[in-house]
């Protein structure tokens, strides 16, 4: 399975929030630093 | 998720969002967002493209996905990257906080 790597420029994706609105990783480029957080439990 | 929880505040200082990928349907998500009152920005990910996309790993006889976590910069270029082997396998916020303090020096 590919997985990302460092320095390299990650894959874009586009996702709904919470709210159905439509959120894209681009839409932070420029703006702010992404923390992207796959299945993290409660610690 | 605590943990990220209490550093929230830090990460917004440092000009980051934190966004959660959570491969639950939307109706599970939504319950668990709301009872732990997270402030970050919450995507579902019910057909786990973006899991796939990222190459998160699986390991079916054990305990499902493993936790992972990418630092992507200003730019759209991954600055960090952290598969984790176990669900306790998880990089420290201090980490990513003195990461995210070199992007914005060098910027």
């Amino acid at each position: 399975m590919p997985q990302v790597e460092i320095d390299t420029p990650a894959p874009d994706f586009e996702l709904q929030d919470l709210d159905g609105r439509t959120v894209r990783l681009s839409d932070f480029h420029g703006r702010k630093h992404v923390l992207v957080v796959f299945n993290r439990g409660l610690s | 998720m605590a943990q990220l929880r209490r550093d929230y505040q830090k990460f917004v200082e440092r000009e980051a969002e934190v966004v959660v990928v959570g491969p639950e349907d939307k109706e599970n998500f939504v319950k668990y967002w709301e009872k732990e009152e997270l402030p970050f920005v919450g995507l579902h990910d019910p057909k786990h493209k973006v899991l796939k996309l990222f190459g998160q790993q699986v390991k079916i006889f054990k305990l499902g996905r493993m936790p992972a976590q990418v630092l992507v910069d200003k730019q759209g270029v991954a600055r960090y990257v952290h598969y984790g082997h176990s669900m306790m396998d998880i990089p420290k916020n201090e980490e990513m906080l003195a990461l995210l303090d070199h992007l914005n020096r060098d910027s």
